[in-house]
């Protein structure tokens, strides 16, 4: 599903913000990525949903090196990745329904179909009520779960999401999680970049944690490349 | 059920600035485009007949002292042996002697009433019309001269080359401004673009991340830049056809015969209507062009 393979990350000419990544992401797995605010947390997810492209190192994607995808490829490539931004980035002048419509529509899903797959996802999360509202007009919870319907409409085969409680109470933010338990049973590979690590103990998924833009295991010791090496190449699932 | 309302565009080009100006700019060069456009065909119509006209006819004028009425019967020209001559040129399909009451229509223009007074010496014009498959016999304006002394045979050429090189230059100077105004056009939707490129530059980078190909993106712009297009264009052409009608209609007032017909065909409406849609196609390719080439530089 998700490969990184020596992955290194820097922006222009600056320091290197990731080193030495090297994981994998099983189909199907459900990781929390934590670490302290400027751990690196946004800029791997940015990796992971092709925001952004390493300075050095491979990274894979449902089989395929990324660094080779000409720009359609790449494009192809993001349809099957839900992207879930901690400041949502709604389309401010566009409805609930234009919003979570968005993705479909990119992918050419004619017209007649939308509006009931896009109702079904607003009563899913909740906001069935709100189809024809104006993202300024909502909570900030609610433009949220508006983010979460656009992010899965289009039945993603990864799920990417960069603090998605930031936002919110922690009632909300159990709610929105629950979400993301909903949608990795059916099947969805889930990451979710978070520091609130009492959720992540809640919910008990396995995290990644970063610091200082390397992965560490538990207590704080940088992961040994040998160790990796062990089991396959640069590859493991990190438990917490 | 279907909804008649028009879904809003994912990026809010509309609420741009150029939103506003660039209509009007668009107007200002299609009215422009529209005048040249108009000259140029008129230059060609007028061209047109006047060769038309002339061509394949020659004028012999009878200088007024040569003929028998001007009181100089020593050298007074023949007219009866000269158009007996001129109708056996196997070359000459026709002659038209013109008369003195239409050779003064021909100068009324310029001498007004002046033209019909007696005492003027109106030379005689005789007009003949020429075979194209032949030619006109040797010795044929020596002829003419020893019928009629001081007749000058005139066959258009030399006036209708000079009237014909003047059309074509019209013609290529009213191009030219088509052109540059199609460049200045283009320019102009190529700067507003990049401006709406880089105005709108996070929200096309979402439209990348959730999927969206270049051409989805490039396909918002061409839209919009064929609205603006379309829309500048059509109130440049009603400009343009109200000062051409106009025009028009100030020629046709005028009581004298100097000032050519500036009137426009079927056809050539035609071709001014077509010039928003046109305008609209360039606004588009422009807009299509300049997204896809700056999105393609983008890593």
């Amino acid at each position: 599903m998700v490969r990184f393979e020596d992955v290194y990350l820097r922006y222009g000419r600056g320091p290197d913000i990731l080193q030495r990544l090297d994981f994998r992401l099983e189909p199907g797995s459900f990781h929390f990525l934590v670490g302290p605010s400027g751990a690196g947390k946004s800029s791997l997810l940015k990796l992971l949903y092709l925001g952004q492209r390493p300075s050095q190192g491979r990274i894979s994607l449902f089989g395929r090196d990324v660094s080779k995808l000409d720009r359609d490829e790449r494009a192809l490539l993001r349809r099957r990745i839900g992207v879930i931004f901690q400041d949502f980035r709604l389309i401010a002048h566009l409805s609930v329904f234009e919003n979570v419509a968005l993705p479909l529509r990119i992918s050419g899903e004619p017209e007649g179909r939308l509006r009931a797959k896009v109702e079904e996802l607003l009563a899913w999360v909740g906001l069935a009520d709100c189809i024809n509202a104006l993202p300024a007009t909502l909570s900030g919870g609610q433009q949220q779960r508006i983010a979460i319907a656009r992010a899965v409409i289009s039945r993603p085969s990864l799920i990417v999401a960069d603090e998605p409680t930031g936002n919110v109470d922690d009632r909300i933010a159990m709610r929105l999680m629950h979400l993301f338990v909903e949608l990795h049973r059916s099947g969805t590979t889930v990451v979710i970049a978070t520091h609130n690590e009492s959720l992540v103990e809640r919910i008990g998924k396995p995290a990644l944690h970063l610091s200082g833009g390397s992965l560490y295991q538990p207590g704080g010791t940088p992961l040994p490349e040998e160790a990796l090496d062990e089991e396959g190449p640069h590859s493991r699932e990190v438990n917490p | 059920m279907i909804s008649l309302r028009r879904r809003p565009r994912d990026l809010p080009l509309s609420r741009d600035a150029s939103a506003r100006f660039l209509p009007w700019l668009i107007a200002f060069m299609v009215y422009l485009a529209a005048i040249a456009l108009a000259s140029a065909l008129a230059a060609q119509k007028i061209a047109d007949r006047w060769d038309q006209d002339l061509s394949g006819r020659i004028t012999i004028q009878v200088p007024h002292a040569a003929l028998s009425d001007a009181g100089n019967p020593a050298e007074s020209a023949d007219i009866d042996a000269l158009v007996d001559y001129l109708l056996e040129v196997p070359a000459v399909s026709g002659v038209d002697v013109l008369d003195r009451q239409r050779s003064a229509e021909l100068v009324e223009p310029w001498l007004g009433d002046l033209a019909g007074q007696a005492e003027l010496p109106i030379p005689q014009l005789i007009t003949l019309e020429l075979r194209e498959d032949l030619s006109l016999p040797e010795g044929f304006e020596a002829r003419i001269e020893a019928l009629a002394p001081g007749a000058q045979v005139d066959d258009h050429q030399r006036w209708i080359g000079g009237l014909l090189d003047f059309a074509q230059s019209i013609q290529t100077v009213a191009l030219l401004v088509v052109l540059l105004v199609g460049a200045a056009a283009v320019i102009t939707v190529i700067f507003v673009t990049r401006t709406g490129l880089a105005i709108h530059r996070q929200m096309i980078e979402l439209l990348h991340l959730i999927g969206a190909r270049d051409r989805y993106v490039a396909a918002q712009f061409q839209g919009h830049a064929f609205r603006l297009g379309l829309g500048g264009g059509l109130i440049g052409l009603l400009a343009a056809v109200a000062t051409l009608l106009g025009l028009e209609r100030l020629v046709d007032r005028q009581p004298t015969a100097l000032l050519p017909d500036l009137s426009l065909g079927y056809m050539d409406w035609a071709l001014l209507l077509f010039l928003p849609l046109f305008t609209a196609l360039v606004a588009l390719l422009t807009a299509r062009f300049t997204v896809l080439r700056t999105l393609a530089r983008l890593t």
